[in-house]
């Protein structure tokens, strides 16, 4: 095969080793948000600016105290506003940033993670999802911003969205995000939740010479052939940094291979289309999923963060009591599989969808299985996770229904029928 | 969880009118000054003679922010950083409202920075009350844009490395018509000073500050809430008038405190009235 | 090529700092043709975002001199402002500050439509040298876009200047960095006619005020550790040799 692709050396299994001084070895018990942290650390992030945000402060003091031992730097700015902008800036002077926060910080950063999603900029954002809307309850779990990690921003763009869950995966998937960001340079949304954020378990941090860190793809031709805008074979242009000498013109303007701003129809197309291309054509690459014993099931649980470490009981119990169910977890919640929701919904009764929302991936889930399958959603209000009953007793109602129903079916949680069927006096 | 259940006292206080007695007890901790505040606040309400009807009170996210709950006027909880910009709102909206934000130095100052000194440079007619107790305590002791330098907070873990917001100077240079400061010890002349700001009209400012027992002097190795009172005793030196320029704090220095702005300025409805005459008597120029 | 732009690239010739370590961030698009032509890189921000992002690429590559150039500073950016004044973060602020009077002086100036700017009317507007100071900076003056040899003077300085430095330029119209039409330059000569320069003058006292002349000139210029000057020092005390420094050459 020619080494050479659209003018730029071919990537060469392109992968290196964490560096040892950013790696804190070791067996921990530590919660979610520090395990981030020092994922974010081993990783090679250089740059961390946020703003204190429950629940996910604790991952920006965990950075805060090993930063200055690894050379990296740590930045709390005044604002949610001033903390992305000046991670999106600090991508672009070379080091990989990543910036910590939740719900309402999340929707104040929305204009510029479309600025970054725009400029191709790599970054990863932490979002440990809390009760919402609004200030919501900043104490308590919710899952409710699936859809906003999607659609938040105006425009068409694609962001990679993983959802961990446990303190270890926060680790190796902080690391995997800053991988992935490098790789397709777009932003990588972290979609934990305050749960797996305070869940205090068992860490493992392994040598720095098994963890695999992608480094950034930095153009190494001629300066004056570069062109910022010039997309490689997997649709990825090659980055640079301030300072080179490139006499770099990056603007969030629709703009062509060069920079420059451009108003045309034409290279709108081009442009977004390839925005969105980069991370579709490519997401038989990204997407990661476990699957568990899905070949035969009459009923497949589809769950992703906090609420597929619930179902394992629900569904254990389930196929106890003789139910042939499967588990279908979603560690990459976008982009979505779609194909693979398509291949089972062939095979299956139904889909049980337990979300601590009321219905975000779950619209996803119907729109991919083409009305070949019921849908069963297990909705839930916030503040609280469900039990492994209200999934149990789902996944049962699930294998009983012998219609096809259209739409989303609500199977109410035992605490919704409390409050909503029984009554639930909130004060005297 | 079951139902919430109030509190039944037998004797009324003679001040229970002016707060939401059935969510008392509140949350804040023991050694705070945030009561201290409200304590004075409900005091000069009361002073100033004030139809408690048209008072607003608006505050925003954090421990402070938790204060519009517990008083008994129209109360606003918004969101964090933007008391100052929702309170210009329901001034403008109804001038003859007496608008008082009561809110923390993190959300006032931080997040709230742009909306403070533009609120200053218009003049709205408001009163901002601004606990200061050096950190962001709701969220767990994290730095504040108000925190010494040297001092210690979650998030800068070996020490604050940037220089504090001084904040009688940054009102005064926005400004601000009245600007004062007072710590949670000098209760009675707090009093005054609200009182005082009550019956301004312009954007007014009263800085009060307040020991966290929970975080800052904890994590700094203080003592408690009384102990600081102590020190505001021993270092608190009252200089009327001083140059906002001097009022800068550093860790355990002397705190200067008092009343040091007090001017006139056409307020943004005066100015926008006489604006509006003005175009409507003159023809159109361009 | 407009007074602005000019006086930018001799300041950076003049403080011998190469082209390529200097980066603009701004909310207003320069053309494609002036970024080549000073030789720097350009980044076109988010409005009023510009020092935040600023601050980012500072603290990625402290070796960066990152300059952002605001015409949007005051409003939405204010709070960005403000804080890295306080940090004395190093970065060179260049505020081109359009606004219009309807009235200086009692006579009539050159009618310009005002499209969007809250200075017009009856708000007063901000004193950005005296709130600049009062924040913290290090270094701030003022000219009219047609004082070309002290502007280029105060750029050069600026560069060569550690810290959270501020130039206000009073100059009409964010569409600038192209050229300038007639009634632009009308009123940008009205400004440098109607000045007086008062070098050192208290920022306090540089309001601009309808009745009086405008005041330019360079009024402060301290030294004060900056953030990373200050991070380093902070972090040596406490962690002695485990901490590595921040930032090779900082500036």
């Amino acid at each position: 095969m020619s080494p050479i692709i659209n003018g730029f050396p071919r990537l060469r299994g392109l992968k290196m080793k964490a560096d040892p001084r950013d790696v804190n070895t070791g067996v921990y018990y530590i919660d979610g948000d520090v395990a981030a942290g020092q994922g974010a650390l081993a990783a090679g992030c250089k740059f961390i600016g946020g703003y204190p945000i429950t629940p996910s402060t604790e991952a920006a003091e965990a950075f805060a105290r090993v930063a200055p031992l690894a050379g990296a730097m740590f930045i709390q700015m005044e604002d949610e506003l001033a903390s992305i902008a000046s991670v999106v800036g600090a991508s672009w002077a070379g080091v990989k940033s990543m910036t910590i926060t939740s719900g309402p910080g999340y929707s104040l950063m929305m204009e510029t993670i479309g600025f970054g999603a725009m400029l191709e900029t790599p970054f990863v954002l932490l979002n440990i999802q809390r009760g919402g809307p609004s200030t919501g309850v900043p104490t308590r779990t919710g899952q409710a911003d699936m859809m906003q990690s999607r659609w938040g921003s105006h425009g068409d763009y694609e962001i990679i969205a993983i959802s961990p869950d446990s303190p270890q995966e926060m680790f190796d998937y902080t690391i995997k995000a800053f991988n992935l960001a490098e790789r397709y340079r777009c932003p990588v949304m972290i979609m934990s939740d305050e749960c797996v954020g305070h869940m205090t378990e068992r860490v493992v941090i392994p040598p720095p010479d098994e963890i695999e860190v992608e480094p950034r793809r930095f153009y190494d031709g001629q300066i004056n052939e570069y062109l910022p805008f010039k997309p490689d074979e997997n649709l990825v242009p090659r980055m640079v940094k301030a300072g080179d000498g490139y006499k770099l013109y990056i603007t969030g303007l629709i703009h062509d291979e060069r920079g420059y701003p451009v108003k045309n129809e034409e290279y709108k197309s081009i442009y977004t289309k390839r925005l969105v291309d980069k991370i579709r054509l490519n997401k038989d690459k990204i997407i990661e999923i476990k699957e568990e014993e899905t070949d035969d099931a009459e009923i497949v649980v589809v769950s992703y963060g906090i609420s597929s470490r619930v179902a394992v009981r629900g569904i254990e119990k389930a196929r106890e009591k003789g139910i042939k169910v499967g588990s279908l977890r979603l560690v990459t919640v976008w982009p979505f599989p779609d194909k693979k929701i398509a291949e089972l919904s062939k095979t299956v009764k139904a889909f049980v969808i337990p979300e601590i929302n009321y219905g975000q991936i779950a619209f996803e889930v119907e729109r991919c299985s083409y009305g070949e399958a019921n849908i069963v959603l297990i909705p839930h209000g916030g503040a609280g996770v469900h039990t492994p009953d209200d999934i149990f007793h789902a996944i049962e109602y699930a294998a009983k229904e012998k219609k096809r129903i259209e739409g989303i079916i609500e199977y109410k949680t035992k605490l919704e029928k409390l409050i909503f069927e029984e009554g639930f006096k909130l004060y005297e | 969880m079951g139902p919430l259940k109030t509190i039944e006292s037998k004797e009324v206080h003679p001040m229970d009118n002016l707060l939401r007695m059935d969510r008392i007890p509140h949350i804040w901790c023991p050694g705070c000054g945030i009561g201290l505040a409200v304590n004075a606040f409900a005091t000069a309400l009361e002073k100033a003679k004030i139809d408690l009807d048209n008072v607003c009170i608006v505050s925003g996210i954090g421990c402070t922010g938790r204060v519009a709950g517990y008083v008994k006027l129209d109360s606003f909880h918004t969101t964090h950083g933007r008391a100052i910009a929702f309170a210009t709102g329901i001034k403008l909206g109804n001038p003859k409202l007496k608008v008082v934000v009561f809110s923390g130095d993190g959300d006032l100052i931080s997040i709230g920075g742009n909306h403070f000194i533009h609120a200053a440079r218009r003049n709205i007619d408001m009163l901002v009350i601004c606990v200061n107790n050096f950190i962001y305590a709701m969220t767990g002791g994290q730095v504040a844009p108000t925190t010494p330098l040297t001092a210690y907070a979650t998030t800068s873990p070996y020490g604050c490395v940037e220089p504090p917001f001084n904040i009688p100077y940054i009102a005064d240079s926005s400004g601000a018509v009245y600007v004062a400061r007072w710590t949670a010890l000098h209760i009675r002349r707090l009093t005054n000073s609200i009182t005082e700001a009550l019956n301004k009209s312009g954007f007014s400012v009263v800085e009060v500050i307040s020991p966290c027992a929970v975080y800052y002097s904890r994590i700094n190795r203080l003592g408690d809430g009384l102990d600081m009172m102590k020190f505001y005793h021993d270092n608190s030196e009252i200089r009327h008038w001083e140059d906002t320029k001097n009022l800068d704090i550093g860790f355990q220095t002397k705190i200067i405190v008092g009343k040091f702005v007090d001017r006139q300025r056409p307020t943004y409805n005066e100015s926008y009235n006489k604006w509006l005459s003005e175009i409507k008597g003159t023809k159109d120029e361009g | 090529m407009n007074p602005v732009i000019t006086a930018f690239d001799k300041g950076i010739e003049k403080s011998g700092i190469e082209p390529s370590r200097v980066c603009v961030a701004s909310d207003i698009p320069f053309e494609p043709e002036v970024v080549n032509y000073l030789g720097i890189d350009f980044f076109h921000t988010t409005r009023g975002r510009s020092i935040a992002f600023g601050t980012g690429l500072k603290l990625g590559n402290p070796a960066l001199k990152v300059v952002p150039f605001v015409g949007d500073l005051m409003t939405i950016g204010g709070n960005h402002f403000v804080h890295a004044g306080r940090r004395n973060m190093g970065l060179l602020v260049i505020c081109v500050n359009n606004f219009v009077y309807r009235k200086i002086g009692g006579q009539p100036t050159p009618s310009v439509s005002i499209t969007f700017s809250p200075y017009s009317t009856f708000e007063e507007p901000f004193n950005i040298p005296h709130l600049a100071n009062s924040c913290g900076a290090a270094y701030t003056a003022r000219w009219t876009a047609l004082h070309t040899d002290e502007l280029t003077n105060s750029i050069a300085e600026a560069l060569g200047k550690q810290g959270f430095s501020v130039i206000e330029i009073l100059s009409p119209g964010p569409n600038y960095y192209k050229g300038i039409k007639e009634i632009e330059s009308n009123v940008i000569n009205f400004y440098y006619e109607n000045s007086v320069i008062k070098n050192g003058e208290d920022p306090r006292n540089v309001g601009i005020n309808p009745e009086e002349k405008i005041v330019v000139g360079k009024f402060t210029d301290k030294k004060r550790p900056t953030f990373i000057d200050s991070y380093n020092t902070q972090l040596t005390k406490v962690l002695g040799d485990k901490f590595i420094p921040y930032g090779g050459k900082s500036g």
